[in-house]
């Protein structure tokens, strides 16, 4: 037994009498990488605060082996000094420093004469960034002069610089593109060749499918299970997810889809930095009435740019003509949007979607306020009534309707936030990323909501970088590519791979 | 059930405004305590008339303080508003006294020019993307300016009758009377409709016992509150102004529309642009409440001291500003009540006139005062458990 190189038994973690994680048992051998898997608020992210002494020993119970030594931190700094490192899954950067600063933080190399020793510090983070397989990363350059993805592999190289022993991913691929997935994903496969230890927290199963030896599930603060990957698919870690069985992920359903009734022309949008650089380039598209169109691409492919144009919030230059029931329409501003009769869901939940301090209620009803105005005054009875009949219809699980957003779990914001996108009526709803961060069950929900949309005859673009739910939700898929629309199929046997060819502009291998 | 010191942190924490009463309890009891004279038969703060000068001097702030905290929650901060003031109680010396215009003129014209300057504020921290602490940085300076202008340095005076009223006049005890019995119905109609609409929506309600006891006792503050000033002289007409800017504010950033989407912008601003809101809008028109306030604040300074001086308001913004944190508006944005700031106004007035009572010199009066700010807003920090 003594071969494990981290072992958790029993840990127990209470909050003011109620019991967070009870009893869970986490073990890591040297070079296995463990998959940990757990809806939203299963109790993953406790766990890890535990580890990595977040919550320092004597706040919790259990036992703690390092090595096979009791673990003795008191703080992150000394877990990190032990080789546990964490990353989290928002990205832990300072902007506006370069990618060796960032990579130093705290560790910076200095002269004798007490200054920071740029030569050596930069040396070393360019050999890491060609041991992470990124040679072309200039570590000079600020690092918000780099994508989300290629920030999560900067995060990695901080981490490496750190000489981890454990590296524990924490939703690392929630915001990259499917061929940064791939890259994050065999460079994990090459930490592990080289001894190096690791725990994969993720919703997506296939990720954890791929390179976990083990996974351990947990439900409800519980251990449920630890089995070999090997002896399971992720159907199994589904059902041991949600404790039931949940057959179909897609609650397909049939709808009508009717005329025409939105539609694009020529939408070109420039950058707000580099102002003559097009982020989306001449697209055009069509939508019909009870249609589910996902929208396939890279990060960086436009998509999310192209809703802004269509919504009225991109900041900088756009142009392009907008027809809703065949009437040019001019969309300014969100409120334009609104009003017509197009909703938004926006990508980013915490920094666009929820006002935190705020009630979930009063989230909801933002959008539809003045409808409940008399004497413009609020009728707060009458306001009432609608919330909870729409906390009831989005399964929305919150202890009172008023609780601010920011205590719910992500997958209950979310639900929120469609919601309130929802009491516009809206003739076109545009989901950037409808489910990202979001747990199974909570997807579950989403994924029944926008069928039920689609049969009352809403016409709704979802962005998507989960390409098995691009193709499990979609009438029919448009893919973008470096601002281009470099492909629009309908959603009739068409295969992940025909997608990501398309959108990497492999026209020619994509069978007609 | 036992109350343990967790129970009672997490009540003061989720009823802000009973932990400030009860600071104000605190200082008051010392105050009282302290200027106790059994020569002239008894405390010499806790009287009637100490309150009704407490109340005098608190007003206008408190005028400010009522817009100001709409303005942090908002996520701004109007630094003009003491130089605002005193260019508009300097417009409104020029044209009651050099002038004699009707009280209605004057007032009327304070008040659109209040309004005016302040939606110009707004419009140019909105629409224009200037941050407001730079506009209002600009602003403290150019109105300043113009005051000294306006009235060559010297001071206008004296003021007519009919405008010293609104800063010196009392109203009569039965209409004091009359007012407070209007506004314990009004509360009394208003509490048992929102009773009976959420009856209707099948909403939980408290039980009737609970309901009636609360009315009681909003009802013996009342009568306590117009009791003690009538042994006195009446209610002050500052002091009604601000009770009823007390009321319509409380009122604006509850019940309506507007006042939801101040909180909304405070706390995200993208968010709320996002759902269809016109975010600029809101921030302009919070400005224009904080001119309005300033009109309002410059004719009661002008009024009171019966007479424009360039120097009236200097200064005030920062009391103002102070007695939002003092009553729990978050630097933040998005958290903060009109009654919270109006609280913690009467806690400064009180810091001052006990102080001054004391006969304790001004430079321990300032550093009281200052040591009081920064404690409240760290108490504050420290209830809700958001240190780092």
């Amino acid at each position: 037994m003594g071969d494990y190189l981290l072992e958790m038994r029993g840990i127990t973690k209470e909050f003011s009498g109620v019991k967070a994680i009870d009893g869970i048992d986490l073990t890591v051998r040297p070079g296995e990488c463990v998959g940990l898997c757990g809806e939203n608020g299963a109790g993953k992210s406790t766990l890890m605060k535990v580890l990595s002494a977040v919550y320092p020993p004597g706040t919790w119970e259990g036992t703690i082996l390092w090595e096979g030594k009791p673990l003795q931190a008191r703080n992150i700094r000394e877990t990190e000094d032990a080789g546990i490192v964490i990353i989290h899954q928002e990205l832990m950067m300072v902007p506006h420093l370069s990618v060796a600063e960032n990579i130093f933080l705290g560790t910076e190399p200095t002269t004798f004469a007490g200054f920071v020793d740029y030569d050596a510090m930069n040396a070393r983070a360019a050999e890491l960034m060609k041991q992470l397989k990124m040679p072309d990363i200039n570590v000079a350059l600020p690092v918000m002069a780099y994508s989300g993805g290629k920030q999560q592999l900067i995060e990695i190289a901080k981490a490496l610089n750190k000489n981890a022993k454990l590296l524990i991913l924490d939703e690392p691929t929630s915001a990259l593109t499917a061929a940064e997935t791939a890259t994050l994903l065999e460079l994990v496969k090459e930490f592990k060749a080289r001894g190096m230890a690791c725990v994969y927290i993720s919703h997506k199963l296939e990720e954890v499918a791929e390179i976990a030896d083990t996974v351990t599930v947990i439900r409800d603060g519980a251990h449920v299970a630890t089995a070999p990957m090997a002896e399971l698919t992720t159907d199994k870690i589904i059902t041991l997810m949600v404790g039931r069985e949940m057959k179909n992920l897609y609650p397909k359903s049939d709808h009508t889809i009717g005329e025409v009734i939105f539609e694009a022309r020529n939408v070109t949008v420039f950058d707000t930095t580099n102002t003559t650089r097009k982020l989306v380039d001449d697209v055009s598209f069509q939508l019909r009435r009870g249609e589910i169109l996902g929208v396939a691409g890279l990060v960086g492919a436009g998509r999310t740019e192209l809703a802004s144009h269509l919504f009225g919030c991109w900041k900088g230059e756009h142009r392009g003509e907008i027809f809703l029931e065949g009437r040019p329409v001019r969309v300014h501003s969100p409120r334009d949007a609104v009003r017509q009769g197009i909703c938004m869901v926006p990508e980013d939940r915490k920094r666009h979607g929820i006002v935190p301090l705020m009630g979930v209620g009063h989230n909801i009803t933002m959008s539809v306020l003045p409808r409940f105005t008399r004497l413009s005054l609020i009728d707060e009875e009458e306001e009432m009534a609608v919330i909870q009949a729409e906390i009831l219809r989005m399964k929305i699980k919150t202890a009172q309707p008023l609780l601010p957003i920011a205590s719910l779990s992500g997958g209950n914001q979310q639900k929120a936030v469609v919601g309130k996108m929802l009491l516009p009526e809206p003739k076109v709803l545009i989901l950037d990323e409808p489910t990202r961060g979001v747990d199974v069950g909570a997807k579950y929900e989403i994924y029944k909501l926008i069928f039920e949309l689609a049969e009352q005859g809403v016409a709704v673009l979802m962005i998507s970088s989960e390409l098995p739910e691009v193709l499990g939700i979609s009438d029919r898929v448009l893919v973008m590519g470096e601002g281009r629309l470099r492909g629009d199929f309908p959603n009739t046997g068409l295969s992940q791979e025909q997608i990501l060819a398309a959108a990497l502009g492999k026209q020619d291998k994509v069978a007609a | 059930m036992t109350l343990t010191r967790k129970d009672v942190r997490t009540f003061l924490s989720t009823n802000k405004i009973v932990a400030l009463l009860l600071v104000i309890a605190v200082i008051w009891a010392f105050f009282g305590y302290m200027t106790y004279d059994a020569d002239l038969g008894g405390s010499q703060f806790l009287t009637a008339r100490n309150f009704s000068n407490l109340l005098r001097q608190m007003a206008i702030t408190g005028m400010l303080a009522s817009a100001m905290v709409f303005v942090i929650v908002a996520g701004e901060i109007d630094l003009s508003v003491g130089s605002l003031l005193g260019l508009l109680g300097g417009i409104a010396a020029v044209l009651d006294v050099s002038y004699h215009w009707p009280l209605a003129g004057t007032v009327a014209v304070v008040i659109l020019l209040g309004i005016v300057i302040g939606l110009f504020v707004g419009w140019l921290t909105a629409y224009q993307g200037i941050p407001s602490f730079i506009v209002t940085l600009g602003g403290m300076l150019v109105w300043r300016g113009a005051v000294l202008g306006l009235t060559g340095g010297i001071t206008v005076a004296p003021a007519s009758e009919p405008l010293k009223v609104i800063g010196q006049g009392y109203l009569p005890d039965l209409g004091g009377d009359v007012l407070a019995a209007l506004l314990f119905l009004l509360l009394a109609v208003m509490a048992f409709r929102t009773r009976a609409g959420r009856i209707k929506h099948a909403l939980p309600v408290s039980s009737i016992v609970v309901e009636v006891l609360r009315l009681a006792a909003i009802g013996a503050v009342i009568l306590g509150f117009v009791l003690t000033l009538d042994s006195y002289r009446g209610v002050p007409v500052p002091v009604l102004i601000l009770l009823v800017i007390l009321g319509v504010f409380t009122i604006v950033g509850q019940k309506t529309v507007f006042g939801r989407r101040i909180y909304a912008v405070g706390s995200n601003l993208e968010a709320t642009r996002l759902s269809g809101v016109d975010v600029n809008l809101v921030k302009m028109l919070v400005f224009g409440m904080m001119g309005l306030m300033c009109a309002f604040a410059g004719l009661t300074t002008t009024a009171r001291l019966a007479a424009g001086t360039p120097s009236a308001g200097t200064g005030a913004e920062l009391d103002a500003i102070a007695s939002c944190f003092i009553g729990g508006t978050s630097m933040r944005g998005g958290v903060g009540t009109v009654i919270g700031a109006l609280v913690g106004a009467l806690i400064m007035a009180s810091l001052d006139n006990g102080m001054s009572m004391l006969g304790v010199e001004t430079f321990w009066q300032q550093i009281v005062k200052g040591v009081i700010l920064v404690a409240a807003v760290w108490m504050d920090i420290v209830s809700s458990g958001n240190t780092r």
